[in-house]
């Protein structure tokens, strides 16, 4: 038997430096920005970096330098996710505004309605499906080979799926005539149309043109996924849609939903290596390896279990804590999955989610624990093989 | 023949003001600020209504958080617990935690609106218990946070309290509900609004309860639902609030027709849930519109 490893990834978005933000907001950069940049430049041992913090020092930035400094924002969340020992990375989405606005804004259809309250004080931009969805062309093939020039690392490309993508829209297009007082099964189709053009025409694109330059791996996400349970054979369609015919591992990340809506549906998924779902929001932080001291993965690893597919990515970190996990506490949540699924091969280990809520200090520590937790948990099902379950 | 038509629920922000509550959160304004913007926005919200000219006319709830926590604000042994998914929408409201027998310490004042003019807006108790994952039951609730709520309101002169139920038509538990409006003081009528769910299910069993009308979300609930001779006045959700698309007048005229046509007790015209799930520049042609199907079918009648 070979030795048990697990790879460790990130699952996308980091927060992004305070220099990066305020150079595109337009707005002034005071010393601690400088500060920052000069500080984690070091740490991170960033070749270079000294003409970043010259630029900053300028305090004059033409339009023509804004692609400079995102690209600095770039190699430095790639060197943090090197440095912090993950196996796999990407750029942080740096480079993006957010997961839908990102897609929203970029392709032919959808058009920006305006504000709309998600809690409390806090709002996002919502946009509207005016027109059956389409690109041009592959929209992140030059972030993937800005990614792939600069680190030696596995790269894993994370996408926007087709479900969110129409549930978190407005539909002025697919549904619209005839919605008042229309049938069940009405809204239904209007909402598969949408989900499926999407996929074909927006997503597919992509992943095509990525997969041509030499991507071998993308994740779709899709938060949405279980918001309506009955629609999750949707979210299946969308995957298969937008992922067909594609030579390359791929993979869904789920987050803070009810995965019991998964199952059966996502036994339909064409070829899909891997779900990466939220677990740490939902678990004690006490150690341990038995059911009781592992609450948030109990009742979604026997999913996993009694259905056989697909394989696990694992969330280990939670992500809307500055709790930093022990690596005792990582490796325990392992060791946990492992003897429920009974077989090490069928997991991945990953956060709950993007850390991009959380400080690069507060990431880099977290992340760190996570890996030498991932070892933990290695050396400890590698020094007693025969203890493992089968 | 004059046709009713009212926007209850939580109405939507300006940009302005999420931008003021934006900057109250990152420290770069005061409360009273953001106070002052909230009047703005309430005058405004008022002139809509006014100008569309609905029946009565709602304050927007501009300041509430979400559907309970004012109550819970001003309640002894409730408090607000962390986030929660509210329905299948990408907003979230924060459920109640139970640490006492629940009472209301202290009503939430009236908006500054004419006596018989106005409707105020208020959970309804299942939805309030449903909000605390049943720690509480609906009739406690309603004994002792709802009902001294509704006097208050109703000496202050509300003409309508519409309670709002997002949960009740996909949960189907209208025992517990119709338990609880018994409850409630008699002093005002009531109409219990459906709020984005399918109605089909529990219509039959809503035709006895204490309510004047019953809300119904006809973007979610087929017009075939409707019993012919329903008992209860339809205040029928012909505005889709979780829709961009702006509602065209003659086609709600038309859907009105064919559900008047089913005899029930009355029909009044209102959206299908809170307008805050639309950006407040389309929330304020939804009015419009509203008002303006309200008048062409009272021209019609």
């Amino acid at each position: 038997m070979s030795d048990v490893s697990f790879l460790t990834r990130e699952i996308g978005s980091l927060g992004k430096p305070s220099w990066r933000v305020k150079t595109f907001a337009g707005r002034p950069l005071d010393e601690s920005d400088v500060a920052d940049a000069e500080r984690w430049g070091a740490r991170l041992q960033v070749d270079g970096h000294e003409r970043l913090l010259e630029l900053l020092r300028s305090g004059q930035f033409a339009a023509a330098e804004l692609p400079e400094i995102d690209d600095w924002a770039v190699i430095y969340a790639i060197r943090l996710l090197e440095q912090v020992g993950l196996d796999i990375v990407y750029d942080g989405e740096q480079r993006r505004t957010e997961m839908y606005d990102h897609v929203a804004a970029f392709a032919r259809g959808f058009e920006p309605r305006g504000t709309v309250r998600s809690f409390d004080n806090k709002y996002y931009n919502k946009a509207a499906v005016v027109e059956s969805p389409s690109i041009d062309g592959p929209q992140d093939v030059e972030e993937y080979e800005f990614v792939r020039a600069h680190t030696e690392r596995g790269v894993k490309v994370p996408l926007t799926g087709a479900y969110t993508m129409e549930d978190w829209s407005y539909d002025e297009h697919y549904a619209h005539e005839g919605a008042l007082g229309g049938s069940r099964e009405r809204r239904y189709e209007a909402r598969r149309l949408f989900v499926a053009d999407v996929a074909t025409n927006v997503i597919l694109p992509n992943v095509e043109g990525l997969v041509a330059a030499g991507a071998d791996w993308i994740q779709i996400d899709e938060p949405a996924a279980t918001t309506k349970p009955d629609e999750v054979p949707l979210v299946v369609e969308g995957f298969n849609a937008a992922t067909r015919g594609v030579e390359a591992k791929k993979s869904m990340h789920i987050c803070f939903s009810d995965y019991s809506a998964l199952w059966p549906a996502v036994l339909d998924l064409d070829d899909c290596l891997e779900l990466q779902l939220e677990f740490a929001n939902r678990d004690s932080r006490e150690l341990g390896t038995g059911d009781d001291d592992r609450p948030g993965y109990e009742d979604t690893l026997k999913l996993f279990k009694e259905h056989g597919y697909p394989n696990v990515g694992l969330g280990v970190l939670d992500i809307h804590s500055d709790f930093v996990e022990p690596a005792e506490l990582v490796r325990d949540r392992i060791l946990y999955a492992t003897e429920v699924l009974g077989d090490p091969e069928r997991i991945q280990v990953n956060p709950d989610c993007g850390l991009r809520t959380r400080s690069w200090d507060v990431v880099y520590e977290k992340l760190a624990n996570m890996v030498q937790g991932t070892r933990l948990a290695e050396e400890a099902l590698n020094r007693a093989p025969t203890s493992a379950p089968a | 023949m004059q046709l009713k038509a009212y926007a209850p629920g939580i109405y939507p922000r300006s940009e302005a003001l999420v931008q003021a509550t934006r900057d109250l959160d990152r420290g770069r304004k005061k409360q009273e600020e953001v106070d002052q913007q909230v009047d703005r926005d309430y005058e405004e919200f008022v002139a809509v209504q006014e100008q569309a000219g609905l029946t009565l006319i709602s304050d927007g709830l501009l300041d509430w958080q979400d559907h309970f926590r004012p109550l819970v604000d001003r309640s002894d042994g409730l408090a607000a617990r962390p986030l929660s998914r509210f329905l299948d929408t990408n907003t979230f409201f924060r459920a109640v935690l139970v640490e006492g027998e629940p009472r209301l310490r202290d009503p939430i004042p009236a908006p500054s609106l004419p006596a018989g003019r106005w409707l105020a807006s208020l959970p309804s108790p299942y939805a309030f218990s449903r909000a605390a994952e049943g720690a509480v039951p609906a009739k406690a609730l309603a004994a002792n946070v709802l009902a001294p709520q509704i006097e208050s309101y109703a000496k202050e002169g509300a003409a309508l309290v519409v309670l709002i139920d997002p949960f009740v038509a996909r949960d189907g538990n209208i025992a517990e509900l119709v338990g609880a409006l018994a409850e409630l003081p008699n002093d005002v009528p009531f109409a219990l609004q459906l709020s984005f769910g399918d109605a089909a299910s529990v219509l039959a069993a809503l035709a006895e309860a204490p309510v004047e009308a019953i809300g119904v979300d006809f973007y979610s609930t087929s017009l075939d639902a409707i019993p012919t001779d329903y008992p209860k006045e339809i205040m029928a959700g012909v505005i889709d609030s979780r829709s961009s698309a702006l509602e065209d007048p003659a086609e709600i005229g038309r859907f009105a027709g064919e559900l008047a046509a089913r005899n029930p007790a009355g029909v009044s015209l209102s959206p299908n849930g809170d307008l805050q799930f639309v950006p407040e520049s389309i929330a304020r042609e939804k009015i419009a519109r509203l008002g303006r199907s309200q008048a062409a079918l009272e021209e019609v009648a």
